[in-house]
């Protein structure tokens, strides 16, 4: 398949929005996680959204949640390439594939406590235009202004990588010519509730591969790219590979094998040999069978030199959103040139036999893989390029 | 993706022949049941025949309908598992497990499941579907609302064109979760209905029809035989629909939302090999 065309991308997280504030934050190692902002009654860090999202407008009152209104904000964010898009293909010709876990878990859950408590639900909820996962697909299309297919991809944390992956095969196909595709999701106390379930959220930052790692955070967030056949690119997106572990429902192989397969999918379809990737944003959740794991995929398929950084200690685990938001991450290292700090990492763990570094790296990198990997055993490593 | 050879207009947004059905609903355990007539006269409950026996324990209702109906597709369409893909297409996907979870946090008060928590997750019944068929290759799991039957022919016949092999893709949404839902609602009950798809052939091929996926169009459709409005209000109506429509032999166009998605068509042609009663009556 060829290169797709990254003419744009949005992003929220809990390092701001927009390109610049995200910049700001990684240069500087801030990590975006502080107290939680949804009911929870139990130590954990949570990144949520540092700004308040704006209402929908009137005509899209009726679809208003806050996983709506976090893609309203990331489809205007894109508002110049999509014009460009728009002028360029019919908006028939251009498709909605996006990725969320949570889809409007986060309304239904207050709208439930309230029923539960009071016996009603509260005024305006409408479970069809609120929780189910097309109501942001709509709200999506009318604000760009496109009418292609769109569906939700919702396979846990790979869920918006794959995203890429259906665009890819729908433009090669010649069904569509363009797509918005990315992911958001929001925080939830079912969602965080669940991870506290597991015993797998560490009470402070995370420290993905780190010897001193103790578990994960949750965030929220978002971002959308605009992708085409062809235009003038940003970044490409060079190739997408998706595997399954095959293994378990919630915990990864152990040696990593489907991802391994995972990446190793995504060079033979761009052609590419191990020595051509400069940099890996990771999974790295920072949970121990995880960042094992994915260190030692990581190592029998690109090698033990090749920088690896994960970013979660950043946004913290943004489920749905996070293959996303690591994918606008690989464009600014692209872009760049530097990529950010590993946070918390020292003491690094010496089963990890990967190079994770304390301290921002500067070079050229122009192919960064980026790693996602999900319940159900799904695992989808995408390759951004340099134009 | 297009180039079928139909008689029926095609749009080209995609195409691929089917080579097996699978259907699971409250009366009828399969599409051959269905095909048959043999309706049951007390209400089913799903085996989840795609499953190994400890993922089946694990999974829901609403995923081992899905396991009865994709199953029934790999065995008619001679599929191998371990290297078919599955799409799964569920509008509200894994609610009753959702509500068990809100259950446990607001009104029993207790420690939620983690159990209960995993498989909570949109992709629960590809992801273990996946594992006891030992697949380790690719398998997804979406949704479009009353657009889903679309959105997993597009994805399935997408695939079909990138890899030149065969998928199978299955459409299912568990009974209408009454209790997040306005009085007045539409209601329905639990379907699963899944199709195996495979590269397109001529008219002279195997299979059981080509299909051609086309956009909004006001044209005339072939008639759904299904009335029952406990299963037609199901977002995955659409789907049962084309399954009965290959079981009928019908050809002409079939819309796959029942009027209330975005209008997406198939073109349905049956293959010379298969049977049913119902050729040419679009």
């Amino acid at each position: 398949m060829r290169p797709l065309a990254v003419t744009g991308y949005s992003l929220i997280s809990a390092l701001g929005r927009g390109r610049e504030q995200h910049l700001a934050g990684l240069a500087a190692g801030r990590t975006g996680l502080g107290p939680s902002p949804v009911p929870i009654e139990f130590e954990t860090a949570v990144g949520g959204l540092p700004f308040e999202l704006p209402e929908l407008g009137d005509e899209l009152q009726p679809w208003s949640t806050r996983l709506s209104r976090m893609a309203a904000v990331l489809t205007a964010d894109l508002a110049e390439p999509l014009a460009r898009a728009r002028e360029r293909w019919r908006p028939e010709r251009i498709g909605v594939i996006l990725g969320t876990s949570t889809a409007g878990a986060e309304t239904t859950e207050v709208a439930y406590r309230e029923m539960v408590e009071h016996g009603t639900f509260p005024g305006g909820y409408d479970f069809h235009r609120q929780h189910t996962f097309g109501a942001s697909l709509y709200v999506v299309r009318a604000l760009a202004g496109v009418d292609g297919p769109s569906w939700m991809i919702s396979t846990a944390c790979t869920s918006s990588g794959k995203s890429f992956a259906t665009a890819q095969r729908l433009i090669a196909a010649g069904v569509i010519d363009a797509a918005i595709v990315g992911g958001v999701d929001t925080l939830c106390s079912m969602t965080l509730q669940g991870f506290q379930s597991l015993q797998a959220l560490d009470s402070g930052v995370c420290r993905p591969f780190s010897a001193e790692r103790n578990g994960i955070n949750i965030g929220e967030g978002g971002a959308f790219a605009l992708v085409e056949r062809d235009g003038d690119a940003r970044v490409l997106l060079e190739a997408v590979g998706e595997t399954s572990d095959a293994y378990h429902i919630s915990a990864p192989h152990p040696e990593g094998a489907g991802a391994r397969a995972a990446m190793t999918a995504a060079l033979v379809q761009a052609g590419l040999e191990p020595g051509d990737v400069d940099h890996v944003n990771a999974h790295g959740t920072g949970t121990a069978l995880n960042d094992i794991a994915e260190a030692k995929a990581i190592a029998a398929v690109l090698g033990r030199e090749v920088p690896v950084v994960s970013t979660k200690a950043f946004t913290g685990h943004t489920l749905g959103a996070a293959a996303a938001i690591e994918f606008a991450f690989a464009a600014l290292a692209v872009e760049e040139g530097w990529i950010p700090p590993a946070l918390g990492v020292d003491p690094v763990d010496p089963e990890i036999e990967v190079s994770v570094r304390p301290e921002v790296q500067r070079g050229e990198f122009r192919r960064v893989v980026s790693n996602s990997f999900a319940f159900g055993g799904n695992n989808v490593s995408l390759i951004v390029g340099a134009p | 993706m297009s180039g079928s050879d139909l008689n029926t207009p095609g749009d080209g947004l995609g195409a691929a022949t089917i080579v097996g059905v699978g259907l699971w609903t409250p009366r009828f355990a399969s599409a051959a049941a269905r095909a048959a007539g043999e309706r049951s006269d007390e209400e089913l409950k799903p085996v989840g025949l795609a499953f190994d026996r400890r993922n089946r324990r694990r999974v829901s209702g609403l995923g081992r309908a899905m396991g009865d109906a994709v199953e029934e597709a790999f065995v008619g369409a001679g599929l191998d598992p371990v290297t078919t893909p599955v799409i799964v297409g569920s509008a509200i996907g894994e609610a009753s497990t959702m509500i068990g979870l809100l259950d446990s946090m607001w009104r029993t008060r207790e420690e939620m499941s983690p159990a209960a928590f995993t498989v909570s997750v949109h992709n629960a019944a590809s992801g273990m579907i996946s594992i006891s068929k030992k697949n380790v290759g690719f398998t997804t799991s979406l949704a479009a609302d009353h657009d889903t039957p679309f959105a997993v022919l597009l994805e399935g016949a997408g695939l079909v064109a990138a890899s030149g092999g065969p998928v199978v893709v299955v459409c299912a949404d568990e009974a209408s979760p009454r209790s997040l839902m306005a009085e007045g609602d539409t209601n329905w009950d639990m379907i699963a209905a899944a199709v195996a798809l495979a590269p397109a052939t001529g008219q002279d091929g195997s299979g059981l029809a080509n299909l051609d996926l086309a956009p909004a169009a006001d044209l005339p459709t072939i008639a759904p035989s299904e009335q029952d409005p406990l299963l037609t209000g199901n977002p995955q109506a659409g789907m049962l629909d084309l399954v009965d429509a290959i079981a009928r032999g019908a050809s002409g166009r079939l819309r796959l939302d029942r009027g209330k998605g975005r209008g997406y068509h198939v073109a349905l042609q049956p293959l010379a090999g298969a049977g049913g009663s119902d050729r040419g009556a679009s």
